[in-house]
């Protein structure tokens, strides 16, 4: 099976700062890739390499056997992959489903169709209760559904999450886990950052590990979290996989 | 069946404005509403780029300098007006793209700085170019050629009321254009980046593509709107067509009705063309210090215009009566 997504030796370098030194793995269709790491190494910022916000130093990323290398965010997000932003970035003044058409429009000229797409979307996330409210005026747990059902409104084929879960409640968390695993049942490839290692085990297939920039470890989940690397760059103490 | 009765009031609104000149034969009321008018053209055709897309230029006086130079210019030299209306725009869709595709990839305050420099640079070269501007001295606008069609005589273009249905004709343009703008892609793809450009371009948003052709809309529209007060006016200086005074008033009339609304414009137009006709006439030379208050108020007590103003009241309203 050829891989989705092959990240090959990316290096990011901030003047002196090597935040991603040499990160390589791929992405099988289909699956969750779990990323977790200690704060500070390298998550987001392999996220923006890949979808066109910064340049790697060095390596590339090939979709689909095709070189990420010098694509703008769009042309990125045109080709199938696309991203959350960890602090969540609504489109505050337009309405939930305007946000969620907005992304939709990125395969379609049309409002009308973009607004079925959005409303399916929303649907999905279980927001459509909330489509005329002002995104602006959305509780922190709503936002990243609104986060989601706008990627996905693009219609990727790969979506980064970055921390999706992340200061939610249980409850809510729970939900997202839950769509995840539906996402991927419907064939969607996903890559989740995400700090909880409970949720983290529940959704993922494979689990790679970043800390300092480098890549610690790489692998069938239940395996990865107990590595000893692992558990002293990260973890602290062992985790009873799931 | 909402839409069509929003439709229908809209049309009949645009008629009753259109009626006026029948009834009203003085002189003076009917120059107030062209003035009300010309601002409604020139508000609609900043909130494209400013309201929309929330790139705040403060040089439209350099577009709508064009449009008025163009047409007056070509005018003395025996062209006809509409050509020369027409060219206006082309200029000053070039002036825009020249602009645009340096200063829209720069973020925050360099689009606006960068636009009133351009605009200024524009002023300076009309006072020197005098062979071509007569400076300083400005030019009397000379008579427009009588308008026929097909050999019917329609008008000559003296008194009030052809400049009148002229300025009610783009007004109307200039706010439909906003209208159908705001329904379709390129409108939601301009707040969109008005509201978070990092978030639009992840969403697969051209952010230079889509900056730029509001810009190219906004440019042509202020062109009609300097063209038309030129003419209108019968006499253009530098400082009168591109001054700064032309590019504050484009954003005031928004920031007073409400940005980036269709409606905002309108009702901005009408408040600030009628209060700045009041306070020229009792305030005089310092007419522009009340504007200036009126301004730093709109923003303290109307921060959402009254675009703004009016959806809250609404919602009030609904509050009120579900209770």
């Amino acid at each position: 099976m050829t891989a989705l997504l092959e990240i090959a030796g990316i290096s990011k370098n901030f003047g002196g700062v090597k935040a991603l030194s040499d990160v390589s793995f791929s992405v099988e269709p289909g699956t969750v890739l779990g990323l977790v790491g200690p704060n500070g190494s390298g998550k987001t910022t392999l996220f923006s390499c890949l979808t066109g916000f910064l340049k790697p130093t060095r390596g590339e990323a090939r979709f689909e056997g095709r070189s990420l290398s010098g694509l703008s965010p769009e042309r990125v997000c045109k080709l199938g992959v696309v991203r959350t932003w960890q602090k969540v970035r609504p489109l505050a003044k337009l309405s939930v489903l305007d946000n969620v058409v907005v992304g939709a429009l990125c395969r379609t000229t049309s409002v009308a169709h973009a607004r079925e797409i959005a409303h399916e979307q929303l649907r999905l996330v279980r927001l459509d209760a909330r489509s005329s409210a002002l995104a602006g005026a959305l509780p922190i747990g709503e936002r990243k559904k609104l986060e989601v059902a706008r990627v996905l409104a693009t219609q990727p084929r790969l979506v980064l999450f970055d921390e999706v879960m992340g200061g939610l409640n249980t409850f809510e968390k729970e939900e997202l886990a839950e769509l995840i695993v539906e996402l991927r049942r419907k064939g969607l490839t996903q890559i989740v950052i995400e700090h909880d290692m409970k949720a983290i085990l529940r959704v993922s297939d494979r689990l790679v590990v970043l800390g300092s920039g480098a890549k610690l470890a790489d692998g069938a989940p239940a395996e990865v979290v107990r590595d000893p690397a692992v558990i002293s760059a990260y973890l602290g103490e062992p985790i009873a996989a799931a | 069946m909402k839409r069509a009765v929003v439709a229908a009031s809209i049309a009949a609104g645009v008629l009753l404005v259109a009626l006026l000149p029948v009834f009203v034969k003085s002189d003076y009321p009917l120059g107030v509403m062209i003035g009300v008018l010309l601002a409604v053209s020139l508000g609609a055709a900043w909130n494209i780029i400013g309201g929309f897309a929330g790139q705040y230029s403060l040089g439209h006086s350099a577009y709508f300098g064009v449009g008025a130079y163009t047409i007056v210019v070509l005018l003395g030299r025996g062209i006809a007006p509409w050509w020369g209306a027409l060219l206006g725009s082309i200029l000053a869709s070039a002036v825009a793209l020249l602009i645009g595709s340096i200063c829209l990839r720069l973020r925050g305050a360099y689009f606006v700085l960068a636009s009133i420099a351009v605009a200024e640079i524009l002023r300076l070269l009309a006072l020197w170019a005098k062979s071509l501007t007569n400076g300083a001295e400005g030019i009397l606008v000379g008579e427009f050629p009588p308008f026929t069609i097909f050999g019917h005589f329609v008008t000559d273009f003296t008194g009030k009321p052809p400049f009148f249905y002229m300025a009610l004709g783009l007004a109307v343009f200039c706010v439909a254009t906003n209208g159908v703008i705001k329904r379709t892609k390129l409108g939601y793809y301009l707040q969109a980046i008005r509201e978070d450009q990092d978030a639009a371009w992840s969403l697969g948003i051209p952010l230079a593509l889509y900056k730029n052709a509001a810009l190219l809309i906004s440019a042509a529209l202020a062109a009609q709107a300097g063209a038309l007060t030129a003419t209108y006016v019968a006499f253009m200086d530098p400082n009168a067509m591109l001054g700064l005074d032309v590019s504050v008033r484009a954003v005031l009339v928004c920031i007073l009705g409400g940005l980036g609304t269709v409606w905002g414009p309108v009702a901005g137009a009408i408040v600030f063309a009628l209060l700045d006709e009041a306070l020229l006439r009792y305030l005089t030379q310092s007419h522009l210090f009340g504007l200036g208050m009126l301004l730093i108020l709109a923003i303290l007590f109307l921060p959402d215009g009254l675009a703004g103003l009016a959806a809250r009241l609404r919602v009030k309203a609904r509050a009120k009566a579900r209770a």
